[in-house]
């Protein structure tokens, strides 16, 4: 499953949620990653998430069946890459 | 799937964060921006640069299960970090080691791992014979040796049919390439482009099994075909014979008459061929595309990408040691 996970949390949390994130997926963009996780890894990610979370917070998870179904158009400077090759 | 990671750069890969963090250094030793890979869903890494790690990150990656294959400048496999068995199973070890000391036992897997790497490379042959290419005699040769294989009864013996094999599977390559010429195999080191690419293809291929035989529960060491312990983690080394034909030669041959890789990819030095940075990262996206293809299985009835495909070959080795199911290759059937 291709993912693209934005959130909006208290300045707090930001931290640690970044640092969660970015062991399941690939950063792209201030709050925004992406990447491809199988539907185990995504249940984990989420419950993770949601012990972090306060009130208020919000967390939107984008998901197609593959990342073929996806277009991905980037205006200005690509942040990072995603690739696997470094 | 988890997904390989390829390290051309030379930099700095550490533990952060209980995530990966690389940094890649210039050759003036200036630091880039760091890029962090997410650790859930990496496989295992390859490292092609030099890179500066600790033993805090071996710990880590470790834990993960996560392996690291190294290459040297050359291109040449140097060694793994194989992190602790995870799948410990003291019945299928007992089970691998006297198939492999029983001399009728060990042979019956033997025949068949020459059997389907025949097999798959007659495969080979015949599809480029289909779109006009000049094979029969090729085709013929093979044919005839491998209906010579049930015949031995020896493992040497075997090895030498299997040699021969080889080398007039090695004599289509300038048939079917067209603007490259092979002129026979020549290793340690390759001599010219094609063999370049077989080399470097090849140790992909060998380290594909190895990270999928790491997910079953047979050890790596004790082999059939290939003598074990003599030469690395030899069960991969005998997987990797079937696969080759499919995987590594099928790929050179898309690359190169399309194209995609040319002369200017390739440093001619003295004596030797190699490929330069751009080159090879060619050729392990291909190599990439190649694993991620899938094919309907016939048994399984569902699509099965190659990667899949050689696990699911590991998983048959070890039923036949485990004396549940006689062990048959995988033969490429379109």
């Amino acid at each position: 499953m291709y993912i693209i996970l934005v959130y909006d949390v208290g300045e707090k949390r930001v931290g640690k949620m970044l640092k969660l994130c970015r062991r399941y997926l690939s950063w792209i963009q201030n709050s925004v990653l992406e990447g491809e996780l199988t539907e185990v890894q995504l249940k984990q990610l989420k419950a993770e998430a949601k012990d972090i979370m306060h009130k208020g917070d919000s967390l939107i998870i984008f998901s197609s069946r593959n990342e073929r179904w996806l277009e991905k158009e980037v205006i200005g400077e690509e942040k990072a890459s995603t690739d696997q090759f470094l | 799937m988890k997904k390989t990671f390829y390290l051309f750069n030379p930099g700095r890969l550490s533990r952060k964060d209980n995530t990966l963090k690389f940094v890649p250094v210039d050759e003036k030793g200036k630091e880039g921006p760091a890029r962090y890979l997410p650790v859930e869903t990496v496989g295992q890494l390859f490292v092609f640069g030099s890179l500066d790690t600790n033993s805090a990150l071996y710990n880590f990656l470790g834990k993960q299960q996560i392996s690291v294959h190294f290459f040297d400048y050359y291109e040449h496999y140097t060694g793994s970090f194989y992190p602790k068995e995870y799948l410990q199973a003291g019945k299928m070890l007992v089970c691998q080691t006297l198939h492999y000391a029983d001399p009728y036992k060990r042979q019956r897997i033997a025949r068949k791992l020459v059997d389907g790497a025949a097999f798959n490379m007659l495969r080979n042959l015949k599809y480029y014979q289909s779109r006009g290419k000049a094979l029969e005699q090729q085709i013929e040769g093979i044919t005839l040796l491998q209906q010579s294989i049930p015949m031995t009864d020896d493992i040497p013996m075997l090895m030498g049919i299997e040699g021969n094999i080889r080398q007039i599977y090695y004599t289509a390559f300038d048939e079917i390439l067209n603007d490259f010429s092979m002129g026979g195999r020549s290793r340690q080191p390759p001599k010219n482009e094609v063999n370049a690419l077989i080399s470097f293809g090849n140790m992909l291929c060998y380290t594909a099994c190895l990270d999928q035989i790491y997910h079953t529960q047979l050890n790596p060491t004790i082999s059939f075909l290939h003598e074990p312990g003599t030469r690395r983690f030899s069960l991969a080394l005998d997987l990797a014979e079937i696969f080759k034909p499919l995987l590594v030669d099928r790929t050179i041959f898309k690359l190169l008459n399309k194209k995609v890789l040319q002369a200017k990819d390739f440093d001619d030095q003295l004596n030797r061929v190699i490929l330069k940075e751009a080159g090879k990262k060619k050729l392990v996206e291909a190599w990439e595309e190649r694993l991620k293809e899938t094919i309907k299985h016939r048994a399984l009835k569902k699509s099965v990408s190659y990667k899949h495909l050689i696990k699911l070959e590991c998983h048959k080795v070890a039923k036949h040691v485990m004396d549940m199911q006689g062990y048959e290759p995988f033969k490429a059937w379109w």
